[in-house]
């Protein structure tokens, strides 16, 4: 805190003028002692003497909140959001009073500074973002960033990293430029220059040797290179390699208070990092990195962080070693990732242990290593409720506690073993942060089809469920009302409970999530109407400038040069902006599929008709994602009794006469396969993970042939019928419905004899005393 | 799912063999047993079982005529009873509601079938001279088969009866899958064709621990299984409808945790703190609006604000006052907008410098501001701009003002120009114009040549 001595020192002399003032003045500086030794009772009686002094002066009840809610052990977070909000009302309005009543000319920008309420704002916001709304943190704290330049450095730095983080938080990549160029101005980083990058590259490849050398030389060496050694050798055998990795960091943790541990002095407790002793530059270096990161410039970040690595050679690189391990693990460098993990040592502080445990769990998942990743994920979420109950509750643990989106990663990986109830329990937690998220929605839709396929959805959907309009009945005899309900966007989850699994649950989620990626394609475009540069650095003086003709942006640019290089940063963007948009695009996709499908499900083959339709209109879309439009609309053209069309859609695929073509490849499935990796082995192991319950190619067409023979059947062209059945069948021998098809083909032509030989073979019909079943699928 | 619980089933089983019991005395069993909402998957049931004899199972509408060989699975007394239910279940509706009016008539119509059956339907239908059905309920099942005349009956056509109590209703389907299902009961083709159930070859009583024959079979246990495993719908062609693969998972959407930097709530120390911050230099200031100030408070302002950074946005100096400050201190001025040049208010100080009258201070302003700070372009060339409607609107006063006017701006452009502060291609015929106009003052003609040169 270099300002506050300075503010003391000038408090001081004007409190020896104003005797009036020196005893509020006295009081305000043992309250604020009390309070920074942590006696918050103290603090608060004081602060209630001042009170008396100074009725209602919204800074005495700002400080009180704090202390108040400092008092409670940080318990009450709604209680003090109340309170602050009370607090920034009042001073907005003491502020506005003065305005009105004096000329403004004389005395305006004291009573400015009286009932200022930035400082209010800020812990507004600071709440919010321990609350993890980090989308409303940045949308409060906003208007201040937007008048930035009047507030003092502290206030205004810690106005800034807040919003950093939230931008990081909410994957806000023009947000975080906004506020990152601001910063950059001020204390400029800069992206380097190419000398400068050479340089650098030098200096971090000693550094590293230093830093190797500097572990091998040590006590704690060996535990350490078994770290290592366990974590490659392990990415043979999952259990084996993972109790290896446990028992060596156990082991490191008991050697701790024993040997003294070199790399210690480099791996400072990054936990306790606070922003007023942190080297601005060093900070603002692995913001960088982490944007680049989150833009996906791997290449640029590799640079970056050894950039990074370079400024935090004598001081804590515990973040930097974190930050490139997180770049391994996105550039699918699995084990150096690892490797990289154990050396930050964020396992050995109690604080970061549950985030160095779901980092982990991260890169198991990634090498499809599902078991090990979810113990890892649960020992995340133990470290998390540890911190929780610690004593005294620190406002800064509520912050590490993470345990929500580390049970978001659960939820992922829950759904990828095949267990929809779990993993829809992790994702509907997990909604309090995500809930404005479209994934999340489409991830507990994903659930209840899952469920449904497994069985394990609660049999006998009411037509109530069914319906989309449901009226209520309200009232009895002559006033009894009807209340008419629609489809928007249903809150689910928060306080109420969630219902249970369902497909109408499934509906839900898809029109919730087709609601929100609309309304942030709607924002995406509105932004790029504007470029996210000009806005950040002329923002307002271009504004009122344009009035009077063209842009200043010559001399703007010029301005800009100085401190980052704009190129590079605005190829990031927009390169990350493209990756976004693809996303999206899949997303849409995906979700009008699943709509399509969720329809047909619920028997509503007309919207299951119409979510088809929009799927197959959109432009440029997997050939996957149209080859189910083409099924879900055909079969849903058949139950609306139209067959005509219903085999246009099919007949798109059609080679000749009698022959489908493949409706895709397989390397379609490209999003699908995980992350890409320079090691063989690794990508053998990934292509696994993901890919291997989705639908093949080779049964696509076999889909094909036996819903086109269906169609025949269906409408009694029985000779035309057979050979794709027969077809169909010898694509999927094994298919229920083909065989029911078959069946019915044989029975129709009078060949029952074919009939029940065929339901022989198939090995998944079963004839059951009694009752003759066909297995469900 | 079934149609039919167990204990219904057995019911139904009960009733349909109760062939000694009049007719009536069935129906009415019936209907204290089910309720209403029953009526039509038990008659369901009931006309699969009526079926179920064929080898080859019959496609629903179609006829049931082809199929004769095999014996049927109900008895003879049987049947009368299940097509009466059938028949009852819905006789309080007009008969083509009759959900199962064309089973009914087409067996009423087959000409294979026995005629007592034909004609038991018949009269259930009333149909023209079969008018007692009331006598023949009365009756049991078996007692109406013994005492029926065979001669005696003429039959009519199917196509007849079709157009007196026709279905012109679909039924309960709805589409097309459905419309085509098949019946799914299918005889078993490991049982030889032709080959006689009611033969008492297959019947002989199994020794107790002995094995049975083969073939030997119980019919109780075949209807009953029949109706109890009976489903709603039938076998129809299948689709396949393949499931949406799960959307891909990104490395990216697996969270990476990184630590956060500490965010504590912070502390307020402007509490009753000192709200005079610069009260000083803003008094100064107030006073720089009228005098020109000392060179010692000058000084003081100026280390005051270099000593605070922010002070200046505390300072009291708002765009409307500025042009005052500007008359009296321009130094100062320059002084506080360099501090400003960040602010987001900026922009109204350069207005309102633009819009101030031009003066020997303002254009000093604006000059050692060029040198200090980028300005915006714009900026720049509107006060220039200004300046020279500012000479030449100066004419009507006085003429040595005018001069005056016109070699300050001279000098100032001159010194913009030097120093690269504008790009004279923007105003050239501007300021070429202004420097013709005034040619008979000694710096224009200076400017005017300083034009040639960059040309």
């Amino acid at each position: 805190m270099d300002s506050i001595p300075s503010d003391a020192a000038r408090d001081g002399s004007i409190c020896d003028e104003a005797i009036v003032l020196s005893v509020t003045c006295a009081l305000a500086k043992d309250a604020l002692s009390y309070f920074q030794s942590g006696k918050f009772h103290e603090c608060i009686d004081i602060l209630i003497q001042l009170n008396h002094k100074k009725r209602n002066d919204p800074k005495v009840l700002h400080n009180m909140a704090i202390a108040e809610y400092f008092k409670n052990a940080c318990s009450n977070s709604k209680k003090l959001l109340e309170d602050l909000n009370t607090v920034k009302k009042q001073s907005e309005e003491l502020a506005k009073e003065p305005l009105e009543a004096v000329n403004p000319g004389s005395n305006v920008s004291v009573s400015k500074d009286l009932f200022d309420s930035t400082v209010t704002t800020l812990n507004i916001a600071v709440t919010w973002f321990h609350l993890h709304q980090y989308a409303k943190c940045l949308s409060i704290l906003d208007p201040l960033f937007l008048n930035i330049e009047p507030l003092d450095e502290t206030i205004a730095l810690q106005i800034c990293f807040l919003m950093l983080d939230s931008a990081l938080a909410c994957h806000d990549a023009v947000k975080f430029l906004e506020v990152f160029g601001h910063l950059d101005k001020s204390f400029g980083v800069g992206f380097g220059t190419h000398e400068e990058i050479g340089s650098t590259m030098q200096l971090s490849s000693n550094q590293v040797s230093k830093t190797s050398s500097l572990l091998s030389s040590s006590a704690a060496s060996d535990a350490l290179k078994s770290d290592l050694a366990a974590a490659e050798s392990g990415l043979c055998e999952e259990g084996l390699e993972y109790d290896n990795v446990l028992a060596e960091i156990e082991a490191e943790k008991r050697m701790k208070p024993v040997g003294h541990i070199p790399a210690n002095n480099l791996l400072k407790t990054i936990g306790e990092r606070s922003i007023l002793t942190v080297d601005v530059k060093l900070e603002l270096q692995l913001y960088k990195v982490r944007f680049l990161l989150l833009t996906r410039n791997v290449k640029l970040a590799k640079r970056e962080v050894k950039h990074a690595m370079n400024i935090a050679q004598k001081r804590d690189s515990s973040m930097a070693l974190l930050l490139k391990s997180q770049l391994e693990y996105a550039h699918g460098n699995h084990r150096k990732a690892i490797k990289l993990l154990l050396v930050s040592g964020i396992q050995k502080e109690l604080r970061t242990s549950g985030i160095f445990n779901n980092n982990l769990g991260c890169i198991y998942y990634q090498l499809g290593k599902y078991q090990a990743a979810s113990v890892l994920f649960s020992n995340a979420l133990r470290n998390c409720s540890s911190l929780r109950k610690d004593n005294p509750v620190k406002l800064f643990s509520l912050s590490q506690d993470k345990s929500l989106l580390i049970t978001y990663n659960c939820g992922v990986l829950y759904l990828a073993c095949g267990k929809p109830l779990l993993a829809a329990q992790c994702f509907q937690k997990a909604s309090l942060v995500f809930c404005r998220q479209p994934l999340l929605w489409l991830r507990i839709a994903e659930c209840c089809i899952l469920a449904l396929q497994k069985g394990l959805l609660e049999g006998g959907n009411t037509s109530s469920d069914r319906s989309e309009i449901r009226v209520h009945v309200i009232g009895k005899g002559k006033w009894r009302q009807l209340m008419m309900e629609e489809n928007g966007f249903v809150e689910l989850g928060g306080s109420a409970q969630w219902p249970k699994l369902s497909l109408p649950l499934a509906r839900v989620c898809l029109s919730n999530s087709m609601y929100l990626l609309n309304v942030s394609l709607m924002n995406d475009s509105k932004s790029d109407l504007e470029s996210p540069l000009s806005v950040m650095i002329n923002d307002t003086k271009e504004a009122s400038w344009s009035d009077h003709g063209d842009a200043n942006t010559n001399s703007e640019l010029k301005e800009a040069k100085g401190g980052m290089n704009q190129d590079i940063i605005q190829n990031s963007l927009s390169a990350y902006k493209d990756i976004r948009r693809r996303e999206n695009h899949l997303l849409k996709q995906a979700l009008l599929a699943n709509m399509a499908y969720v329809e047909l499900e619920l028997e509503n083959p007309i919207k299951a008709l119409s979510a088809a339709n929009s799927l197959l209109q959109l432009p440029d879309s997997s050939k996957i994602y149209v080859f189910l439009g083409h099924i879900y609309a055909a079969e849903a053209l058949c139950l609306l009794n139209r067959p005509g069309e219903a085999g246009a859609h099919l007949s798109a695929y059609l080679l000749g006469q009698e022959d489908f073509k493949l409706p895709f490849a397989q390397e379609d499935f490209d999003p699908w396969r995980m992350n890409m990796s320079s090691d063989c082995e690794e990508t053998s192991d990934c292509s696994t993970g993901n890919a291997r319950d989705s639908l093949k190619p080779e049964e696509a067409r076999g889909a094909l042939f036996a819903n086109l023979a269906a169609l025949f059947a269906t409408q009694g062209h029985y000779d035309q019928a057979k050979p794709f059945i027969q077809h169909a069948l010898t694509v999927l021998p094994n298919n229920v419905q083909a065989t029911i098809t078959a069946v019915y083909i044989d029975l129709m032509v009078g060949r029952s004899q074919d009939a029940v030989a065929r339901l022989k073979q198939c090995t998944r019909v079963s004839f059951v005393p009694g009752r003759l079943e066909v297995r469900a699928s | 799912m079934t149609i039919m619980k167990m204990e219904e089933t057995a019911v139904v089983w009960t009733l349909l063999q109760s062939d000694l019991r009049p007719i009536q005395d069935v129906l009415s069993e019936f209907n204290s047993k089910f309720t209403r909402s029953r009526y039509f998957p038990v008659c369901s049931s009931l006309s699969i079982l009526l079926q179920a004899r064929a080898l080859v199972p019959l496609p629903l509408p179609s006829s049931v005529l082809d199929f004769v060989t095999d014996p049927m699975i109900l008895r003879s007394t049987d049947r009368l009873i299940a097509f009466a239910i059938m028949h009852q279940c819905y006789s309080s509706h007009k008969p083509s509601l009759n959900p199962f009016i064309s089973e009914m008539i087409n067996a009423a119509c087959n000409e294979q079938a026995e005629k007592y059956e034909r004609a038991f339907l018949l009269h259930l239908f009333q149909w023209n001279s079969y008018n007692n059905a009331k006598e023949i309920l009365k009756l049991s099942a078996a007692d109406y088969i013994k005492t029926f005349d065979p001669s005696t009956n003429e039959f009519p056509e199917l196509g007849e009866l079709q157009r007196e109590y026709g279905n012109k209703a679909d039924g309960p389907s709805s589409h097309m899958f459905a419309d085509y299902a098949l019946k799914k009961l299918l005889h078993d083709p490991d049982v030889p064709r032709g080959c006689d159930p009611n033969s008492p070859e297959f019947d002989v009583q199994v020794q107790p621990g002995g094995i049975s024959k083969i073939g030997s079979g119980d019919r109780n246990e075949a209807v009953s299984g029949i109706l109890g495993s009976l489903t709603m719908g039938g076998l129809a062609p299948r689709w396949i409808r393949p499931c949406p693969p799960r959307y891909p998972v990104h490395q990216s959407e697996l969270l990476w945790i990184d630590p956060d930097n500490k965010h504590e709530l912070v502390w307020d120390d402007k509490m009753c703190a000192d709200t005079s911050r610069g009260a000083t230099v803003r008094d100064l200031l107030i006073k720089g609006l009228k005098v020109t100030l000392s060179p010692t408070e000058q000084e003081d302002i100026t280390t005051a604000l270099a000593n605070d950074p922010k002070l200046v946005y505390h300072c009291g100096i708002t765009p409307r006052k500025l042009p005052q400050l500007v008359e009296h201190n321009p130094q100062i001025a320059v002084e506080i907008l360099t501090k400003l040049i960040n602010s987001p208010e900026i922009v109204d100080y350069f207005t309102a410098l633009v819009s101030m009258e031009m003066s020997l201070h303002s254009m000093e302003v604006v000059n050692r501001l060029t040198t200090a700070v980028e300005l915006p372009k714009e900026f720049i060339r509107m006060f220039i701009t200004n300046c020279i409607s500012s000479c030449e609107n100066a004419k009507q006063q006085d003429k040595y003002m005018q001069n005056r006017l016109v070699r300050l701006v001279c000098v100032f452009l001159q010194s913009l120009i030097r120093n690269n502060i504008i790009d004279v291609k923007d105003l050239f015929i501007e300021v070429q114009a202004f420097c013709i106009d005034f040619s008979r003052v000694r710096e224009a003609a200076g400017l005017f040549r300083l034009l040639k040169t960059l040309e």
